[in-house]
Protein backbone atom coordinates (compact mmCIF):
# COMPACT_ATOMS: atom_id res chain seq x y z
CA UNK A 1 0.00 0.00 0.00
CA UNK A 2 2.81 2.33 0.70
CA UNK A 3 4.08 2.67 -2.86
CA UNK A 4 0.54 3.36 -3.87
CA UNK A 5 0.31 6.09 -1.34
CA UNK A 6 3.58 7.59 -2.36
CA UNK A 7 2.56 7.49 -5.95
CA UNK A 8 -0.55 9.34 -5.06
CA UNK A 9 1.12 11.91 -2.96
CA UNK A 10 3.32 13.51 -5.58
CA UNK A 11 0.40 13.64 -7.95
CA UNK A 12 -1.64 15.34 -5.38
CA UNK A 13 1.00 17.78 -4.43
CA UNK A 14 1.87 18.60 -7.99
CA UNK A 15 -1.76 19.27 -8.50
CA UNK A 16 -1.54 21.92 -5.89
CA UNK A 17 1.79 23.42 -6.68
CA UNK A 18 1.58 23.17 -10.42
CA UNK A 19 -1.11 25.81 -10.54
CA UNK A 20 -3.00 23.68 -12.93
CA UNK A 21 -6.71 23.53 -12.57
CA UNK A 22 -6.53 20.27 -14.43
CA UNK A 23 -4.44 18.80 -11.66
CA UNK A 24 -7.00 19.76 -9.12
CA UNK A 25 -9.72 18.44 -11.28
CA UNK A 26 -7.98 15.14 -11.44
CA UNK A 27 -7.83 14.86 -7.71
CA UNK A 28 -11.40 15.82 -7.23
CA UNK A 29 -12.48 13.50 -9.95
CA UNK A 30 -11.21 10.78 -7.74
CA UNK A 31 -13.20 12.12 -4.86
CA UNK A 32 -16.16 12.33 -7.11
CA UNK A 33 -15.71 8.75 -8.09
CA UNK A 34 -15.34 7.72 -4.51
CA UNK A 35 -18.78 8.79 -3.48
CA UNK A 36 -21.50 6.83 -5.17
CA UNK A 37 -24.43 8.46 -3.55
CA UNK A 38 -26.03 9.25 -0.24
CA UNK A 39 -25.05 6.40 1.99
CA UNK A 40 -27.35 5.04 4.61
CA UNK A 41 -24.93 3.97 7.28
CA UNK A 42 -21.34 4.20 8.17
CA UNK A 43 -20.69 0.74 6.85
CA UNK A 44 -21.82 1.49 3.36
CA UNK A 45 -19.84 4.67 3.27
CA UNK A 46 -16.76 2.76 4.21
CA UNK A 47 -17.23 0.30 1.42
CA UNK A 48 -18.01 3.06 -0.99
CA UNK A 49 -14.79 4.76 -0.19
CA UNK A 50 -12.93 1.54 -0.40
CA UNK A 51 -13.96 0.94 -3.96
CA UNK A 52 -11.52 3.50 -5.14
CA UNK A 53 -8.04 4.00 -3.81
CA UNK A 54 -8.48 4.67 -0.15
CA UNK A 55 -5.10 6.29 0.23
CA UNK A 56 -6.25 9.06 -2.02
CA UNK A 57 -9.31 9.77 -0.03
CA UNK A 58 -7.48 9.56 3.19
CA UNK A 59 -4.64 11.61 1.84
CA UNK A 60 -6.89 14.31 0.63
CA UNK A 61 -8.96 14.64 3.69
CA UNK A 62 -6.62 13.75 6.40
CA UNK A 63 -3.16 14.93 5.79
CA UNK A 64 -0.19 13.33 7.39
CA UNK A 65 -0.34 14.22 10.99
CA UNK A 66 2.62 16.04 12.23
CA UNK A 67 4.04 13.83 14.89
CA UNK A 68 3.69 16.14 17.79
CA UNK A 69 4.31 13.20 19.97
CA UNK A 70 5.32 10.18 18.05
CA UNK A 71 3.46 7.11 19.08
CA UNK A 72 5.49 4.03 18.48
CA UNK A 73 3.31 1.01 18.10
CA UNK A 74 2.66 -0.43 21.49
CA UNK A 75 3.20 -4.08 21.96
CA UNK A 76 -0.16 -5.20 20.82
CA UNK A 77 -0.52 -8.40 22.77
CA UNK A 78 -0.47 -6.35 25.88
CA UNK A 79 -3.23 -4.25 24.45
CA UNK A 80 -5.66 -7.04 24.93
CA UNK A 81 -4.56 -7.10 28.52
CA UNK A 82 -5.02 -3.38 28.57
CA UNK A 83 -8.48 -3.79 27.18
CA UNK A 84 -9.43 -6.30 29.77
CA UNK A 85 -8.17 -4.18 32.54
CA UNK A 86 -9.50 -1.04 31.03
CA UNK A 87 -12.86 -2.62 31.16
CA UNK A 88 -12.43 -2.98 34.83
CA UNK A 89 -11.06 0.38 35.64
CA UNK A 90 -12.01 2.88 33.04
CA UNK A 91 -15.32 4.65 32.94
CA UNK A 92 -16.07 4.76 29.23
CA UNK A 93 -19.42 3.10 28.92
CA UNK A 94 -20.41 1.26 25.84
CA UNK A 95 -23.12 -1.08 24.79
CA UNK A 96 -21.35 -3.29 22.34
CA UNK A 97 -18.43 -5.28 23.54
CA UNK A 98 -16.26 -7.48 21.44
CA UNK A 99 -17.24 -11.04 22.07
CA UNK A 100 -13.76 -12.19 22.97
CA UNK A 101 -13.46 -9.99 25.91
CA UNK A 102 -16.91 -10.61 27.27
CA UNK A 103 -15.83 -13.69 29.16
CA UNK A 104 -13.09 -11.70 30.71
CA UNK A 105 -15.40 -8.83 31.30
CA UNK A 106 -17.86 -11.04 33.00
CA UNK A 107 -15.26 -11.91 35.56
CA UNK A 108 -14.89 -8.34 36.62
CA UNK A 109 -17.91 -6.78 38.11
CA UNK A 110 -17.35 -3.17 37.30
CA UNK A 111 -18.68 -1.02 34.49
CA UNK A 112 -17.94 -2.03 30.95
CA UNK A 113 -16.07 0.53 29.02
CA UNK A 114 -15.00 0.77 25.50
CA UNK A 115 -13.27 3.79 24.25
CA UNK A 116 -10.12 3.24 26.12
CA UNK A 117 -9.89 -0.24 24.84
CA UNK A 118 -11.11 0.62 21.39
CA UNK A 119 -8.36 3.03 20.65
CA UNK A 120 -5.65 0.61 21.59
CA UNK A 121 -7.61 -2.02 19.78
CA UNK A 122 -7.47 0.00 16.62
CA UNK A 123 -3.78 0.53 16.82
CA UNK A 124 -3.44 -3.08 17.70
CA UNK A 125 -5.21 -4.17 14.59
CA UNK A 126 -2.85 -2.26 12.45
CA UNK A 127 -0.07 -4.31 13.80
CA UNK A 128 -2.25 -7.32 13.39
CA UNK A 129 -2.38 -6.84 9.68
CA UNK A 130 1.35 -7.11 9.47
CA UNK A 131 1.89 -10.23 11.50
CA UNK A 132 -1.33 -11.99 12.26
CA UNK A 133 -0.01 -15.44 13.06
CA UNK A 134 2.49 -14.47 15.66
CA UNK A 135 0.19 -11.94 17.13
CA UNK A 136 -2.68 -14.34 17.54
CA UNK A 137 -0.62 -16.86 19.39
CA UNK A 138 0.91 -14.41 21.74
CA UNK A 139 -2.43 -12.71 22.08
CA UNK A 140 -4.02 -15.92 23.20
CA UNK A 141 -1.29 -16.72 25.64
CA UNK A 142 -1.42 -13.22 27.03
CA UNK A 143 -5.15 -13.44 27.28
CA UNK A 144 -4.97 -16.69 29.15
CA UNK A 145 -2.50 -15.25 31.57
CA UNK A 146 -4.59 -12.19 31.96
CA UNK A 147 -7.64 -14.28 32.58
CA UNK A 148 -5.92 -16.13 35.34
CA UNK A 149 -4.61 -12.95 36.74
CA UNK A 150 -8.01 -11.42 36.48
CA UNK A 151 -9.56 -14.16 38.48
CA UNK A 152 -6.96 -13.76 41.11
CA UNK A 153 -7.29 -10.04 41.19
CA UNK A 154 -11.01 -9.95 41.29
CA UNK A 155 -11.02 -12.44 44.07
CA UNK A 156 -8.52 -10.34 45.89
CA UNK A 157 -10.32 -7.14 45.45
CA UNK A 158 -13.81 -8.31 45.94
CA UNK A 159 -14.88 -7.73 49.43
CA UNK A 160 -18.35 -9.01 48.92
CA UNK A 161 -18.07 -11.75 46.36
CA UNK A 162 -19.05 -15.21 47.36
CA UNK A 163 -16.16 -16.81 45.58
CA UNK A 164 -13.94 -18.63 47.94
CA UNK A 165 -10.48 -19.55 46.97
CA UNK A 166 -8.27 -21.99 48.73
CA UNK A 167 -5.54 -19.86 50.12
CA UNK A 168 -2.19 -20.94 51.36
CA UNK A 169 -2.43 -19.66 54.79
CA UNK A 170 -4.56 -16.65 54.81
CA UNK A 171 -6.07 -16.13 58.18
CA UNK A 172 -9.48 -14.92 57.22
CA UNK A 173 -10.35 -13.00 60.24
CA UNK A 174 -13.12 -11.01 58.66
CA UNK A 175 -15.91 -12.96 57.07
CA UNK A 176 -16.22 -11.01 53.91
CA UNK A 177 -12.69 -10.23 52.83
CA UNK A 178 -11.40 -12.93 50.59
CA UNK A 179 -7.78 -12.31 50.04
CA UNK A 180 -5.18 -14.77 49.14
CA UNK A 181 -2.06 -14.38 51.19
CA UNK A 182 1.14 -15.39 49.63
CA UNK A 183 3.69 -17.54 51.31
CA UNK A 184 5.74 -15.89 53.95
CA UNK A 185 3.63 -12.80 54.26
CA UNK A 186 1.84 -11.44 57.23
CA UNK A 187 -1.81 -12.15 57.40
CA UNK A 188 -3.25 -9.65 59.78
CA UNK A 189 -6.07 -7.58 58.48
CA UNK A 190 -4.14 -4.36 58.19
CA UNK A 191 -1.48 -5.68 55.94
CA UNK A 192 -4.04 -7.62 53.98
CA UNK A 193 -6.05 -4.53 53.31
CA UNK A 194 -2.94 -2.65 52.50
CA UNK A 195 -1.77 -5.32 50.18
CA UNK A 196 -5.11 -5.32 48.47
CA UNK A 197 -4.88 -1.61 48.05
CA UNK A 198 -1.40 -1.80 46.70
CA UNK A 199 -2.46 -4.47 44.25
CA UNK A 200 -5.26 -2.27 43.07
CA UNK A 201 -2.92 0.60 42.54
CA UNK A 202 -0.40 -1.54 40.76
CA UNK A 203 -2.98 -3.02 38.46
CA UNK A 204 -4.25 0.38 37.48
CA UNK A 205 -0.76 1.64 36.96
CA UNK A 206 -0.20 -1.20 34.56
CA UNK A 207 -3.24 -0.13 32.61
CA UNK A 208 -1.98 3.38 32.52
CA UNK A 209 1.39 2.15 31.46
CA UNK A 210 -0.12 0.40 28.52
CA UNK A 211 -2.12 3.38 27.51
CA UNK A 212 0.79 5.75 27.44
CA UNK A 213 3.09 5.01 24.56
CA UNK A 214 6.66 4.29 25.41
CA UNK A 215 6.05 2.82 28.82
CA UNK A 216 6.05 -0.79 27.86
CA UNK A 217 9.76 -1.18 27.65
CA UNK A 218 10.52 -1.49 31.31
CA UNK A 219 9.23 -4.68 32.76
CA UNK A 220 9.02 -3.39 36.27
CA UNK A 221 5.64 -2.65 37.64
CA UNK A 222 4.14 0.72 38.26
CA UNK A 223 5.26 3.25 40.78
CA UNK A 224 8.59 3.59 39.10
CA UNK A 225 9.66 7.11 38.56
CA UNK A 226 10.18 6.48 34.86
CA UNK A 227 6.67 5.33 34.30
CA UNK A 228 5.22 8.27 36.12
CA UNK A 229 7.53 10.51 34.21
CA UNK A 230 6.26 9.18 30.93
CA UNK A 231 2.69 9.56 32.02
CA UNK A 232 3.26 13.13 33.05
CA UNK A 233 4.95 13.87 29.76
CA UNK A 234 2.12 12.36 27.83
CA UNK A 235 -0.54 14.31 29.67
CA UNK A 236 1.37 17.52 29.29
CA UNK A 237 1.96 16.85 25.61
CA UNK A 238 -1.71 16.23 25.01
CA UNK A 239 -2.68 19.38 26.82
CA UNK A 240 -0.20 21.40 24.83
CA UNK A 241 -1.48 19.85 21.64
CA UNK A 242 -4.97 20.98 22.45
CA UNK A 243 -3.71 24.51 22.89
CA UNK A 244 -1.79 24.52 19.64
CA UNK A 245 -4.59 22.93 17.70
CA UNK A 246 -7.09 25.45 18.90
CA UNK A 247 -4.68 28.18 17.82
CA UNK A 248 -4.32 26.57 14.43
CA UNK A 249 -8.03 26.31 14.04
CA UNK A 250 -8.44 29.90 15.03
CA UNK A 251 -5.83 30.94 12.51
CA UNK A 252 -7.06 28.97 9.58
CA UNK A 253 -10.48 30.48 9.30
CA UNK A 254 -11.63 34.03 9.73
CA UNK A 255 -14.80 32.76 11.33
CA UNK A 256 -14.69 29.91 13.75
CA UNK A 257 -17.74 28.25 12.44
CA UNK A 258 -17.15 28.53 8.76
CA UNK A 259 -17.99 24.92 8.37
CA UNK A 260 -20.91 25.22 10.68
CA UNK A 261 -22.27 27.97 8.58
CA UNK A 262 -22.48 25.64 5.69
CA UNK A 263 -24.21 23.01 7.73
CA UNK A 264 -26.49 25.53 9.25
CA UNK A 265 -27.29 26.82 5.84
CA UNK A 266 -28.26 23.42 4.73
CA UNK A 267 -30.36 22.93 7.75
CA UNK A 268 -32.16 26.17 7.67
CA UNK A 269 -31.63 27.26 4.12
CA UNK A 270 -30.49 30.61 5.30
CA UNK A 271 -27.99 32.84 3.63
CA UNK A 272 -24.33 32.23 4.10
CA UNK A 273 -21.58 34.56 4.95
CA UNK A 274 -19.62 34.91 1.76
CA UNK A 275 -16.45 36.32 3.19
CA UNK A 276 -14.87 32.93 3.40
CA UNK A 277 -16.73 31.12 0.75
CA UNK A 278 -15.89 33.77 -1.73
CA UNK A 279 -12.38 32.50 -1.54
CA UNK A 280 -13.38 29.41 -3.41
CA UNK A 281 -14.03 30.36 -6.99
CA UNK A 282 -16.81 28.27 -8.39
CA UNK A 283 -14.79 27.49 -11.47
CA UNK A 284 -12.86 24.89 -9.57
CA UNK A 285 -15.91 22.96 -8.73
CA UNK A 286 -17.71 21.50 -11.67
CA UNK A 287 -21.38 21.08 -11.14
CA UNK A 288 -21.46 17.34 -11.10
CA UNK A 289 -18.78 17.00 -8.51
CA UNK A 290 -20.43 19.24 -6.04
CA UNK A 291 -23.42 17.06 -5.62
CA UNK A 292 -21.51 13.94 -4.78
CA UNK A 293 -18.35 15.23 -3.20
CA UNK A 294 -20.40 17.25 -0.83
CA UNK A 295 -20.38 14.46 1.62
CA UNK A 296 -16.68 14.55 1.99
CA UNK A 297 -16.29 18.25 2.28
CA UNK A 298 -19.57 19.35 3.61
CA UNK A 299 -18.47 22.62 4.99
CA UNK A 300 -17.29 24.11 1.76
CA UNK A 301 -19.47 22.61 -0.86
CA UNK A 302 -22.70 23.06 0.90
CA UNK A 303 -21.83 26.64 1.37
CA UNK A 304 -21.79 27.11 -2.36
CA UNK A 305 -25.21 25.66 -2.74
CA UNK A 306 -27.32 26.98 0.00
CA UNK A 307 -30.45 25.73 -1.56
CA UNK A 308 -29.68 22.11 -1.25
CA UNK A 309 -31.33 20.40 1.59
CA UNK A 310 -29.39 17.55 2.93
CA UNK A 311 -29.22 15.37 5.91
CA UNK A 312 -26.67 16.97 8.14
CA UNK A 313 -26.44 13.96 10.32
CA UNK A 314 -25.01 12.26 7.29
CA UNK A 315 -22.28 14.83 7.07
CA UNK A 316 -21.27 14.42 10.61
CA UNK A 317 -21.40 10.71 10.18
CA UNK A 318 -19.32 10.86 7.06
CA UNK A 319 -16.79 13.18 8.44
CA UNK A 320 -16.44 11.26 11.60
CA UNK A 321 -16.29 8.00 9.81
CA UNK A 322 -13.40 9.44 7.94
CA UNK A 323 -11.96 10.73 11.15
CA UNK A 324 -11.99 7.25 12.50
CA UNK A 325 -9.80 6.11 9.68
CA UNK A 326 -7.04 8.14 11.07
CA UNK A 327 -7.53 7.68 14.74
CA UNK A 328 -4.16 6.11 15.28
CA UNK A 329 -1.83 8.79 14.10
CA UNK A 330 0.23 6.81 11.68
CA UNK A 331 1.14 6.60 8.08
CA UNK A 332 -1.29 6.14 5.29
CA UNK A 333 -0.29 2.53 4.83
CA UNK A 334 -1.92 1.83 8.11
CA UNK A 335 -4.93 3.79 7.01
CA UNK A 336 -5.38 1.53 4.08
CA UNK A 337 -4.89 -1.55 6.14
CA UNK A 338 -7.41 -0.32 8.61
CA UNK A 339 -9.81 0.48 5.86
CA UNK A 340 -9.42 -3.04 4.62
CA UNK A 341 -10.11 -4.38 8.05
CA UNK A 342 -13.27 -2.40 8.20
CA UNK A 343 -14.69 -4.49 5.43
CA UNK B 1 -15.18 -6.78 16.24
CA UNK B 2 -13.17 -4.16 14.49
CA UNK B 3 -16.34 -2.46 13.41
CA UNK B 4 -17.75 -2.36 16.88
CA UNK B 5 -14.52 -1.16 18.38
CA UNK B 6 -14.01 1.59 15.89
CA UNK B 7 -17.66 2.49 15.94
CA UNK B 8 -17.78 3.07 19.66
CA UNK B 9 -14.72 5.29 19.65
CA UNK B 10 -16.31 6.84 16.63
CA UNK B 11 -19.39 7.50 18.69
CA UNK B 12 -17.36 9.31 21.27
CA UNK B 13 -15.71 11.36 18.60
CA UNK B 14 -19.01 12.09 16.99
CA UNK B 15 -20.52 13.14 20.24
CA UNK B 16 -17.59 15.38 20.99
CA UNK B 17 -17.68 16.88 17.53
CA UNK B 18 -21.38 17.61 17.68
CA UNK B 19 -21.20 19.24 21.05
CA UNK B 20 -18.17 21.20 20.11
CA UNK B 21 -19.83 22.59 17.05
CA UNK B 22 -22.85 23.51 19.08
CA UNK B 23 -20.68 25.64 21.29
CA UNK B 24 -18.95 27.26 18.36
CA UNK B 25 -22.26 28.11 16.78
CA UNK B 26 -23.29 30.00 19.85
CA UNK B 27 -20.04 31.89 19.95
CA UNK B 28 -20.39 32.98 16.38
CA UNK B 29 -23.95 34.02 17.01
CA UNK B 30 -22.72 36.33 19.71
CA UNK B 31 -19.82 38.04 18.01
CA UNK B 32 -19.54 38.27 14.31
CA UNK B 33 -16.00 39.46 14.29
CA UNK B 34 -13.54 38.02 16.75
CA UNK B 35 -9.86 38.48 17.01
CA UNK B 36 -7.70 35.46 16.64
CA UNK B 37 -7.13 35.17 20.35
CA UNK B 38 -10.81 35.36 21.05
CA UNK B 39 -11.42 32.69 18.48
CA UNK B 40 -8.79 30.47 19.98
CA UNK B 41 -10.25 30.90 23.41
CA UNK B 42 -13.70 30.14 22.11
CA UNK B 43 -12.54 27.05 20.30
CA UNK B 44 -10.66 25.75 23.30
CA UNK B 45 -13.44 26.38 25.75
CA UNK B 46 -16.03 24.76 23.57
CA UNK B 47 -13.78 21.77 23.01
CA UNK B 48 -13.05 21.37 26.72
CA UNK B 49 -16.66 21.58 27.75
CA UNK B 50 -17.65 19.25 24.96
CA UNK B 51 -15.14 16.58 25.85
CA UNK B 52 -16.00 16.88 29.51
CA UNK B 53 -19.66 16.49 28.78
CA UNK B 54 -19.08 13.24 26.92
CA UNK B 55 -18.31 11.78 30.31
CA UNK B 56 -21.62 13.12 31.57
CA UNK B 57 -20.22 13.95 35.00
CA UNK B 58 -19.21 10.44 35.86
CA UNK B 59 -15.59 11.37 36.37
CA UNK B 60 -14.00 13.82 38.70
CA UNK B 61 -12.06 15.67 36.05
CA UNK B 62 -15.11 16.27 33.91
CA UNK B 63 -16.97 17.71 36.84
CA UNK B 64 -14.00 19.87 37.67
CA UNK B 65 -13.75 21.21 34.13
CA UNK B 66 -17.40 22.14 34.14
CA UNK B 67 -17.12 23.72 37.57
CA UNK B 68 -14.16 25.78 36.50
CA UNK B 69 -15.97 27.03 33.43
CA UNK B 70 -19.09 27.83 35.38
CA UNK B 71 -17.22 29.86 37.92
CA UNK B 72 -15.13 31.89 35.54
CA UNK B 73 -17.07 32.30 32.36
CA UNK B 74 -18.22 35.44 30.62
CA UNK B 75 -21.46 35.87 28.72
CA UNK B 76 -20.98 34.04 25.48
CA UNK B 77 -18.86 31.37 27.08
CA UNK B 78 -21.44 30.67 29.69
CA UNK B 79 -24.25 30.35 27.22
CA UNK B 80 -22.16 28.10 25.03
CA UNK B 81 -21.27 25.86 27.93
CA UNK B 82 -24.85 25.66 29.05
CA UNK B 83 -25.95 24.78 25.59
CA UNK B 84 -23.41 22.03 25.29
CA UNK B 85 -24.25 20.56 28.62
CA UNK B 86 -27.93 21.08 28.27
CA UNK B 87 -28.33 22.51 31.71
CA UNK B 88 -27.86 25.64 33.68
CA UNK B 89 -24.54 26.21 35.35
CA UNK B 90 -24.39 26.80 39.04
CA UNK B 91 -22.74 30.07 39.78
CA UNK B 92 -21.89 29.72 43.43
CA UNK B 93 -18.86 27.87 44.56
CA UNK B 94 -19.67 24.74 46.40
CA UNK B 95 -17.87 24.69 49.65
CA UNK B 96 -17.52 21.25 50.99
CA UNK B 97 -18.44 18.67 48.45
CA UNK B 98 -19.43 15.35 49.86
CA UNK B 99 -16.93 13.89 47.50
CA UNK B 100 -13.67 12.43 48.47
CA UNK B 101 -12.14 12.59 51.82
CA UNK B 102 -8.46 12.63 51.55
CA UNK B 103 -7.07 10.54 54.30
CA UNK B 104 -3.55 11.36 55.07
CA UNK B 105 -1.84 8.11 55.22
CA UNK B 106 0.62 8.84 57.93
CA UNK B 107 0.01 5.58 59.59
CA UNK B 108 2.28 3.80 57.22
CA UNK B 109 5.33 5.57 58.54
CA UNK B 110 4.02 5.38 62.06
CA UNK B 111 3.29 1.70 61.89
CA UNK B 112 6.60 0.78 60.43
CA UNK B 113 8.38 3.30 62.53
CA UNK B 114 11.66 2.29 61.05
CA UNK B 115 14.30 4.41 59.47
CA UNK B 116 14.38 3.56 55.83
CA UNK B 117 17.59 3.07 54.01
CA UNK B 118 18.61 6.15 52.19
CA UNK B 119 18.35 4.79 48.67
CA UNK B 120 14.87 3.49 49.12
CA UNK B 121 13.81 6.63 50.89
CA UNK B 122 15.11 8.77 48.09
CA UNK B 123 13.37 6.61 45.51
CA UNK B 124 10.11 6.78 47.37
CA UNK B 125 10.40 10.49 47.69
CA UNK B 126 10.99 10.85 43.99
CA UNK B 127 7.99 8.72 43.20
CA UNK B 128 5.86 10.63 45.61
CA UNK B 129 6.89 13.92 44.04
CA UNK B 130 6.07 12.64 40.59
CA UNK B 131 2.70 11.50 41.77
CA UNK B 132 2.04 14.94 43.11
CA UNK B 133 3.03 16.53 39.83
CA UNK B 134 0.79 14.19 37.90
CA UNK B 135 -2.01 14.91 40.23
CA UNK B 136 -1.76 18.62 39.61
CA UNK B 137 -2.08 18.12 35.88
CA UNK B 138 -5.48 16.53 36.05
CA UNK B 139 -8.29 19.00 36.38
CA UNK B 140 -9.95 18.70 39.72
CA UNK B 141 -6.93 17.25 41.37
CA UNK B 142 -7.74 18.46 44.82
CA UNK B 143 -10.30 15.78 45.33
CA UNK B 144 -8.30 12.87 44.04
CA UNK B 145 -6.71 10.33 46.27
CA UNK B 146 -4.11 7.93 45.04
CA UNK B 147 -6.34 5.23 43.66
CA UNK B 148 -8.74 7.55 41.98
CA UNK B 149 -5.87 9.54 40.59
CA UNK B 150 -4.80 6.70 38.41
CA UNK B 151 -8.29 5.94 37.27
CA UNK B 152 -8.95 9.55 36.47
CA UNK B 153 -5.67 9.85 34.65
CA UNK B 154 -6.61 6.92 32.46
CA UNK B 155 -9.91 8.43 31.56
CA UNK B 156 -8.46 11.87 31.11
CA UNK B 157 -5.72 10.70 28.78
CA UNK B 158 -8.18 8.83 26.62
CA UNK B 159 -10.50 11.82 26.43
CA UNK B 160 -7.65 14.15 25.60
CA UNK B 161 -6.65 11.79 22.83
CA UNK B 162 -10.12 11.94 21.35
CA UNK B 163 -10.13 15.68 21.56
CA UNK B 164 -6.73 16.01 19.95
CA UNK B 165 -7.63 13.62 17.16
CA UNK B 166 -10.79 15.40 16.17
CA UNK B 167 -9.23 18.82 16.38
CA UNK B 168 -6.22 17.75 14.40
CA UNK B 169 -8.27 16.29 11.60
CA UNK B 170 -10.35 19.39 11.39
CA UNK B 171 -7.32 21.62 11.37
CA UNK B 172 -5.57 19.54 8.74
CA UNK B 173 -8.54 19.42 6.47
CA UNK B 174 -9.16 23.10 6.83
CA UNK B 175 -5.58 23.96 6.12
CA UNK B 176 -5.40 21.62 3.19
CA UNK B 177 -8.30 23.23 1.48
CA UNK B 178 -7.05 26.63 2.43
CA UNK B 179 -3.71 25.98 0.81
CA UNK B 180 -5.30 24.55 -2.25
CA UNK B 181 -7.23 27.69 -2.58
CA UNK B 182 -4.25 29.91 -2.15
CA UNK B 183 -2.03 28.05 -4.56
CA UNK B 184 -4.61 28.13 -7.24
Amino acid sequence: MEPNVEAVQPQFRSGISGTKPGGMGFVFDDIHGLIPGPPETDGTSFTALLELPPPQAVELLVKEDFPAKSMPPPIFPSNIALIDRASMFSVFASADNPPESTNILSVSSSMKTDSVKQEPLESEHHRNSSSPAVSNQSLKSIKRKEREKKVKESSKKSKKLEANEASDGSGEQLPYVHVRARRGQATDSHSLAERARREKINARMKLLQDLVPGCNKSLQISGTAMVLDEIINHVQALQRQVEFLSMRLAAVNPRIDFNLDALLAVESESSIDNSYLGMFPPSIWPEGQLNSSRQQQPWLLDGLHPGRVDDTSNFITQENSLLSYDSPPNSASLHSSQLKMEL
Amino acid sequence: MQNSSSSSSLMVKQEFFTKWKKGLKIYSAFNKEMTIMERKRAIKLSADVAIASTRSATTQWSRAVVAEVSSSAAGAARIAAEEILGRKLSTERRKAQAGKKIVRRRRKAAARGAVRSSAAAVAKKVVRNRRRVLKRLIPGWKKLDEICLIKETLDYIASLQVQVDVMRHLANAGETLHHQQILL
